[in-house]
């Protein structure tokens, strides 16, 4: 359409017979960093899985305004990265060796990793710090050092759109500021970075966010609209307030003996 | 003195009679049997039902002739005739209990490595073990056999089946002696040694036999050592020849180059592998398979 | 231990070379390193020892191949070269094809054609296709190895009752069970060596979509791998692998299970080069036991399955010995 990086017009997507997504139109624009929040079983997963082409879907999705299912599957896998949750497996191989494969979309048939493969491969550990324990097997590591090889696997295949869902799992909070950093240093490149948060703090410092409940977008709008703010105290019942400190926003649980005294 | 001297006369006669039923055991009335497991069944006289779980059994009670009095037998008994129409029981890992309770037998025989003796003595059966693997146990068991059966003179029969064993060694021509034979009863390839029953027969008809008494009944052995010991007669069942020719290194052993190769039909292999009262015939088989192929020579 | 994969490959072919001069000095004398140059003695090692030793490793390697496959398709560390039906088709293959000898002179030269390696063969691939066709395509793992279950039980079934009713080919179909490396001729070699190359080829070729896998579905189609066509040519590698091994070996325990265990205890490493190794590693096992069998009782033989069954077994267990030490540490 109108040089969005995805856009969307979803009018079903089903799980085992059970309809979690209805009548979704969506644009998301490039070199953005949108946020998708909502509660628990609001389909978020399953909305960043329909967009990924990784679920069958019922409706229409462009790729930077190509249909999904025209690209070729290598083409689409340069263009569009993905890290999901819960990656289990591959705990035989080296965290080099993981995050190697995110190059599999660049790499002929067979062929050997090149030397860009290598420098990618460099640069996305060096991004997560994980180079220096390169040569570990997976499954010595850490859950947090463990998702930052993965989320290093998804920066090696060096795309223009990258999905991720909920990918602060078992990562403290001085690796969910480098995360923050990545993300922000991606935009700034012109790609577009497409995020699963239920942590609404740090989605609250996205670039715009998407707000979900039952199946369907309540609102997209820009993270630090109030209108986003409204839409999200709707969604989770008016059991949160947004307030601001030190210009950042912050999603606060709200109880009856929480009103206090910030503005 | 009239009176003592006939009760006297009456207490001898008396006395006499009183020995005489003593010494005469329950024969004619009862019957007791020692069976391979060392245990005693005793019956008040002799079976007249019978259960046999075991062709070669089988044979043996038709043969010592009580054939008239089998009411069933095991799903592998098949000769004589008759025994063809009778109810079958099963084989020996999986006779039918019900069956054989159903039909009321006075006697069950059975060999040892069938798991229904506990079961049926359980039920109040009484059931007979008894081993039959060599020559010397076809003997021992047609005589048991026939104290159950209240046979006068089973050893008889006995006599009738080891002379036609000895007419068959004596029918064969010299140059039919001796020769070296390989006796296979399986392709894995498993082999009857000179221990097993097939390898008493051939002994007793003058043959060598490849597998030394040594190495067991029915060794398996590595084919290598077919091809070293070059036999000079292969004997093998019809469904198993299959590939012997295409065996790696066969090709040179004395009887696939001459082509002295026996191949015995089903039933033919029947009679040379039961330890049974068909044992003369079953050497008859060997000799006239010796017979042709030293004829060929 | 984190050995390079160089290293390890290194290892294995010399043993292999090492095995395959031990496999032709034993046989049914016992070990003789004494080779004299009798014409029978020649013939015995020409024609006798070298293509069983060839085509006991040929055997042990294709298994390897294809318990690797096995492992890195379904992401499970206990998957062997018999799932998806295939033990179970080869087994009923073999059975029919003996049942049915002599029951019809068209049936026994078909059969003659056949022979029990084609039949044996044909039951493979056939189970393999049935799980297939009950598992409506290669589209969800689980149902394949359900499918696979399913149709191992009733093959089975349909075998037992066969020997039932046809009690003499028992022993042969119990021979059969536990490995038979007894016959294996230059022929059986020259087809394994076909076989191997093949399966190979076309499973290292599908290498960096295994690895792929290793990462779950989702990420796996992420990165622009056809699931469904990756899958149809791996389970056709697995069959044609597993079916040429079972058809000229019978069906030995272990070997595809312990032999990719045993390269990734040593080294961690990539599908492409686990696969070269767990071949190479399967063949050591195999010409190892097949030694074993013919060497500890010559010039009896133990059936090959038992023995693979004992190595295999113990060296599971102390890896899971190992394995719970290092956790309680």
């Amino acid at each position: 359409m109108n040089g969005a990086a995805l856009s969307t017009r979803l009018r079903s997507v089903r799980l085992q017979d059970f309809e979690v997504l209805h009548d979704i139109e969506l644009q998301l624009q490039p070199a953005r960093w949108t946020a998708i929040v909502g509660p628990n079983g609001a389909g978020k997963s399953t909305l960043l899985r329909a967009l990924a082409g990784l679920i069958p879907a019922d409706g229409e999705i462009l790729l930077l305004g190509k249909p999904l299912h025209d690209w070729a599957p290598k083409q689409r896998a340069r263009t569009l990265a993905w890290l999901g949750q819960n990656e289990t497996g591959a705990d035989d191989l080296t965290a080099h060796d993981v995050v190697m494969l995110g190059r599999l979309p660049h790499q002929a048939w067979l062929a050997a990793p090149s030397d860009a493969d290598a420098q990618a491969v460099r640069d996305a550990m060096a991004q997560t710090q994980s180079w220096d324990w390169r040569q570990r097997r997976l499954s010595t590591l850490s859950g947090g050092e463990r998702q930052r090889v993965l989320l290093a696997r998804a920066l090696a295949v060096q795309a223009s759109v990258l999905m991720m869902d909920e990918p602060l799992a078992h990562l403290d909070p001085p690796h969910q500021a480098d995360w923050i950093d990545i993300v922000r240093k991606l935009v700034a490149r012109g790609q577009t970075v497409i995020s699963v948060l239920h942590e609404l703090n740090i989605a609250l410092q996205a670039n715009v966010l998407v707000v979900m409940a039952k199946g369907q977008v309540l609102h997209q709008g820009l993270a630090s609209d109030a209108a986003t703010h409204r839409a999200l105290q709707q969604v989770f019942d008016h059991r949160l307030r947004i307030a601001q400190l030190d210009g950042q926003w912050l999603a606060l649980p709200h109880t009856p003996a929480s009103s206090g005294s910030m503005p | 003195m009239n009176h003592l001297r006939s009760s006297r006369g009456h207490v001898l006669p008396m006395l006499v009679l009183a020995l005489i039923s003593l010494a005469t055991p329950l024969r004619a009335a009862g019957v007791q049997l020692h069976d391979d497991l060392g245990r005693i069944t005793e019956w008040s006289s002799p079976p007249q039902r019978i259960i046999t779980m075991l062709p070669s059994l089988t044979e043996t009670v038709c043969e010592l002739g009580a054939c008239d009095k089998l009411v069933g037998v095991d799903r592998y008994s098949n000769y004589p005739e008759q025994v063809k129409t009778l109810p079958k029981l099963g084989g020996l890992d999986d006779s039918n209990i019900e069956a054989i309770v159903a039909l009321r037998p006075d006697v069950v025989l059975a060999a040892s490595s069938s798991r229904i003796g506990e079961r049926l003595a359980g039920l109040g059966v009484k059931v007979v073990t008894l081993d039959t693997k060599s020559h010397e146990d076809v003997q021992r068991v047609l005589g048991k056999v026939g104290v159950l059966l209240g046979v006068a003179d089973a050893q008889r029969v006995w006599r009738h089946i080891d002379a036609g064993v000895g007419a068959a060694a004596q029918s064969l021509p010299p140059e039919a002696r001796g020769v070296l034979v390989y006796y296979e009863v399986d392709s894995a390839p498993y082999a009857a040694g000179e221990s097993s029953f097939m390898g008493q027969t051939l002994k007793r008809l003058g043959a060598r036999n490849i597998i030394p008494a040594a190495m067991g009944p029915f060794p398996k052995i590595n084919p290598e050592f077919v091809v070293r010991a070059n036999p000079q007669l292969i004997m093998i069942g019809q469904r198993h020849l299959a590939a012997l020719y295409k065996r790696p290194g066969w090709e040179q052993i004395d009887a696939l180059r001459k082509q002295h190769v026996c191949i015995f039909s089903p039933e033919e292999s029947d009679v040379l592998t039961r330890p049974g009262p068909r044992m003369a015939q079953g050497a008859q088989i060997m000799a006239s398979c010796l017979r042709t192929m030293s004829a060929a020579r | 231990m984190n050995q390079k994969p160089a290293v390890v490959l290194t290892l294995l072919l010399l043993a292999s070379l090492a095995l395959l001069a031990l496999g032709v000095s034993v046989g049914s004398t016992g070990l003789d390193w004494s080779h004299d140059s009798s014409e029978m003695a020649h013939q015995i090692l020409w024609q006798i020892r070298l293509p069983r030793s060839l085509g006991a490793w040929l055997a042990g390697a294709l298994l390897g191949l294809s318990g690797a496959v096995a492992q890195g398709l379904f992401r499970n560390p206990l998957a062997d070269p018999y799932l998806l039906g295939s033990s179970a088709g080869a087994g009923l293959g073999v059975a029919l094809s003996m049942a049915l000898i002599g029951t019809s002179v068209g049936a026994n030269l078909w059969l003659q054609r056949l022979g029990l390696t084609g039949a044996a063969f044909a039951g493979t691939v056939g189970g393999v296709l049935l799980t297939l066709l009950l598992a409506r395509g290669v589209e969800h793992t689980l149902r394949l190895l359900l499918a696979g279950v399913v149709v191992g039980v009733v093959l089975a079934a349909i075998t037992s009752l066969l020997m039932l009713m046809q009690p003499d080919i028992m022993r042969t179909m119990q021979s059969f069970m536990l490995g038979a490396t007894g016959f294996l001729s230059w022929s059986s070699v020259v087809i394994m060596s076909v076989a191997l190359c093949l399966s190979l080829l076309v499973a290292l070729g599908a290498s960096r979509a295994l690895d792929a896998l290793s990462l779950g579905d989702a990420t796996a189609r992420s990165l622009g791998v056809r699931l469904s066509l990756v899958r149809v040519v791996l389970i056709a590698a697995f069959a044609l692998a597993t079916g040429t091994a079972v058809a000229q070996a019978g069906m030995i325990a272990f070997v595809g299970l312990v032999a990719p265990h045993l390269v990734r205890n040593y080294c961690s490493t990539t599908h492409g080069k686990l696969l070269l190794l767990s071949s190479c590693s399967g063949g050591v096992l195999l010409l190892g036991a097949d030694i074993l069998a013919r060497g500890l009782l010559a010039p009896q033989e133990l059936p090959v399955g038992i023995i693979t069954a004992i190595i295999g077994g113990s060296y599971l267990l102390w890896l899971m010995h190992r394995a719970t030490r290092r956790r309680q540490a």
